[in-house]
């Protein structure tokens, strides 16, 4: 059957290792290799740091709401079992232009993380809402690899 | 994370120990700004062998230090990459866009 595990968060960076620590393990556990472990961490990292940079204004007291779910077989694509983020803000609507990446061509700083997130999750989808925003990530086992070269 | 500046000859090697994250990245940041534009040092080192993680904010201060360094004429080189901190930069496409040793020994025998 399907599991959750909700993690309620201020938007403190200095959480961020604890909430990958807890991530990676729950991804292992579901079934992913360990270098697709790490990649799905760094794409909820960065989803992360997406809320409390742009949503938050680099606001650190604000609260953060990720869901893990583990998706079974039947309920997943293709007969195979996956894992679903869920993260909600309160803070301020994205700009959906920005959460399409940015050309890579160009060596700047800035700007990679939806680029990271879409490269590593098998569908990433944002949903403004009236108190804030949502994405959804996605990611099942045995789908496109995580890393590429 | 810890970070720390140590001198070989010209080059200035810059040890991180951690992970460099939204957290810890301005840090990062802030040293080898410091090292390439107030310190002038010809050649700034990145010792990454203890950087088990690193997110995009990492790697935008790594891109920084490189384009500063271009600006200044000077090198900026990495090396000890664990597995994680390469399929970070691959996945940035960027690992082809920094000089990249395996070890310290060749990292300071390059272009001297």
């Amino acid at each position: 059957m399907d599991y959750s595990l909700k993690l309620e968060l201020s938007s403190h960076p200095q959480l961020m290792g604890v909430v990958r620590s807890a991530v990676e393990r729950f991804v292992s556990d579901v079934g992913f290799d360990q270098a697709d472990a790490r990649a799905i961490v760094l794409a909820l990292d960065e989803a992360l740091t997406n809320v409390i940079r742009h949503a938050y204004d680099n606001r650190y007291d604000r609260p953060i709401a990720v869901t893990l779910r583990r998706l079974e077989p039947a309920n997943a694509v293709n007969g195979a079992s996956g894992i679903e983020f869920i993260v909600e803000d309160h803070g301020m609507s994205a700009d959906p232009a920005k959460l399409r990446g940015r050309p890579l061509e160009e060596v700047r700083p800035g700007g990679l993380g939806v680029h990271l997130i879409c490269e590593i999750m098998d569908s990433f989808r944002y949903e403004p809402s009236a108190t804030g925003n949502k994405m959804i990530l996605r990611k099942l086992r045995g789908q496109k690899p995580s890393t590429g070269g | 994370m810890h970070i720390s500046t140590r001198q070989s000859g010209d080059a200035t090697i810059v040890d991180v120990v951690g992970d460099i994250d939204l957290y810890n990245s301005p840090e990062v940041r802030k040293i080898l700004l410091e090292s390439l534009k107030e310190k002038r040092a010809p050649r700034v080192i990145m010792n990454l062998k203890g950087v088990k993680y690193i997110d995009s904010s990492g790697v935008a201060s790594l891109v920084e230090g490189l384009k500063v360094s271009r600006t200044l004429n000077s090198r900026f080189i990495l090396f000890g990459l664990s597995t994680a901190a390469r399929e970070v930069l691959e996945l940035s496409r960027l690992i082809k866009v920094f000089e990249v040793y395996a070890n310290e020994e060749e990292a300071l025998a390059a272009g001297v």
